[in-house]
């Protein structure tokens, strides 16, 4: 589904990424793991489109098509999904008008009939349960005010609505406590299925425990270190990042 | 014309504007009993004059609108007087033609107790000029100046407020929006005195500007001239671009770049219609926003 070769980006003069490869199959969960600054976000960006990242070297094919020519909406509409660290809040479009016109953006790029109002809001209701969000939030503004929780909720809320087939989640377990982390956990397995692909960026091993990962990679100096099996990430929570640093310190 | 819903047999109708031919006024006024009251809209030089009755609840809604592609020039004024307890909501719709020039003055002294509420929606025409000078004679009186400015080509919009806090414990909120795209110049000059007579003023001015090309200009001057010395004001403005971190975050869900600008636009400006307390209003209020902002790009 998704191929990553010797990906390089830089944001403004500074390097990032130096050459990350990774290969994902359809009903795969991969977990990144990594230090802060070893540039997980960064892939998750590039990936999704985000300005200001610039790709120096390498390439990106999702079903076997370049991915990095295309602007964010059309890879949104091919089925990509960035649930963002920071969601952003947009005061004045309410959560529910937004998501009606994302989904039919997204269904009118895919030759599929749009949704009504009236069978949208069927949807919306249908998939705010799966992830405890009450319907005064749906006609706020998009996460106006919301709490760090209830964004990330949100994001998910998202997702479910949006049916995407890769699902890239950007550090969304940061800062969350354990009621909301496992809401959100419920929410991601929901949506787990052999058609569907997840790139899980986390700093901590916790998130894992609820959304077992099939693989897990370890990013630090924008490169992929170590890659292995869920029982990866449960080595790194105990023993931290820095001996997989003096192990590539000490292979040179 | 008829709008508003409100079209009582007693409500006055009229032209205030000259030459052209769709532009209309209507007002109306209840008692606080739900009776109806008669008003006058007395002319006067370049305009008309009303005066509403204590305790009188009155609406004035007043289009200024024109297809006429040639140019010509339009004015407005109105000299209002609000006598104690009374209240009038104020609805100006400004829809010129594209080489049009429309000058529109209002004048309004709002005695003991009273409540001026104006909202200005400045849509179509190639020079706007808007001008609204507030006295609040009496105490505990009111005012809320609303305003909405859409720019573009080469429009010139100007607004010019004026607040005049003259008598103890009044109360007077301002927020003024430009959205200016191509050459457009939009300027917000709004001036709120506080006369040393009148202690316990609670003033709020506001002015933000949304630039949607490097060739659009704001001009931005709010000012305070404080007489009094236990008063509680505030002004301020902004000016800015759209933001590229929303942008980014509804394009990453699928919404098309050109949607996506015009959803933030129109959160942006939709505050100030979704206050508009006339329904069948609001109606021609959001399609003219639609339509005013609506980039051809």
């Amino acid at each position: 589904m998704l191929e990553i070769k010797d990906l390089q980006a830089s944001v403004g003069d500074k390097q990032i990424l130096h050459g990350v490869s990774l290969k994902i199959n359809k009903g795969e969960v991969h977990a990144i793991m990594g230090p802060n600054g070893s540039g997980k976000s960064t892939l998750a960006n590039v990936l999704a489109g985000r300005e200001g990242y610039t790709v120096t070297g390498g390439q990106v094919l999702y079903d076997g098509k370049n991915l990095l020519d295309r602007t964010p909406e059309d890879r949104a509409g091919d089925g990509l999904f960035l649930a963002f660290q920071y969601p952003v809040e947009i005061p004045g479009v309410s959560n529910t008008y937004f998501m009606k016109t994302a989904l039919n953006a997204i269904r009118k790029h895919q030759s599929r009939p749009e949704l009504d109002a009236i069978d949208f809001l069927k949807v919306i209701k249908d998939k705010a349960k799966l992830v405890d969000i009450p319907e005064t939030m749906l006609a706020r503004g998009v996460n106006e005010g919301f709490s760090g929780g209830e964004k990330k909720r949100n994001e998910i809320l998202q997702m479910a609505i949006l049916e995407p087939r890769l699902c890239l989640l950007d550090e969304t377990d940061s800062g969350l406590d354990i009621d909301a982390l496992q809401i959100v956990a419920r929410g991601i397995n929901a949506l787990r299925g052999p058609d569907r692909a997840f790139i899980v960026v986390t700093h901590y091993q916790r998130l894992l425990n609820f959304v077992q990962p099939d693989f897990v990679h370890v990013l630090s100096g924008g490169r992929i270190v170590k890659s292995g099996g869920k029982d990866l990430a449960l080595e790194l929570e105990e023993k931290g990042y820095g001996w997989l640093e003096e192990e590539k310190i000490g292979a040179r | 014309m008829n709008i508003g819903g409100a079209s009582s047999p007693q409500a006055v109708r009229g032209n205030p504007a000259s030459g052209a031919a769709a532009s209309g006024f209507h007002l109306e006024a209840r008692n606080r009993d739900g009776s109806v009251v008669q008003l006058k809209a007395e002319p006067v030089e370049g305009g008309r004059r009303v005066t509403i009755p204590p305790g009188c609840q009155a609406t004035l809604i007043e289009k200024n609108e024109s297809l006429r592609p040639e140019p010509y020039t339009t004015q407005s004024k109105w000299e209002i007087v609000l006598a104690e307890g009374a209240k009038l909501n104020h609805y100006k719709l400004v829809h010129e033609g594209p080489q049009a020039t429309h000058h529109s003055f209002i004048e309004a002294d709002v005695q003991k107790s009273a409540s001026f509420q104006s909202h200005v929606f400045l849509f179509e025409g190639a020079q706007i000029r808007n001008t609204i000078h507030v006295r609040l004679t009496g105490e505990d009186a009111e005012c809320l100046l609303e305003g909405l400015y859409v720019g573009s080509g080469s429009r010139v919009i100007e607004n010019h407020t004026l607040v005049d806090h003259q008598k103890p414990r009044g109360t007077s909120r301002e927020l003024y929006k430009g959205i200016l795209d191509g050459q457009s110049r939009g300027l917000f000059d709004g001036l709120v005195i506080v006369q040393k007579e009148a202690q316990k003023t609670d003033s709020a001015q506001t002015n933000k500007n949304l630039l949607l090309s490097t060739e659009a200009k704001a001009f931005s001057n709010p000012e305070l001239k404080i007489f009094a010395h236990d008063v509680k004001c505030r002004h301020g403005s902004t000016i800015g671009q759209i933001d590229a971190a929303q942008l980014f975050y509804m394009r990453s869900r699928g919404v098309p770049q050109a949607e996506a600008r015009r959803l933030l636009i129109y959160a942006f400006a939709s505050e100030m219609i979704e206050q508009v307390e006339i329904p069948a209003l609001r109606d021609i209020l959001f399609p003219c926003l639609n339509l005013a902002t609506y980039t051809k790009k």
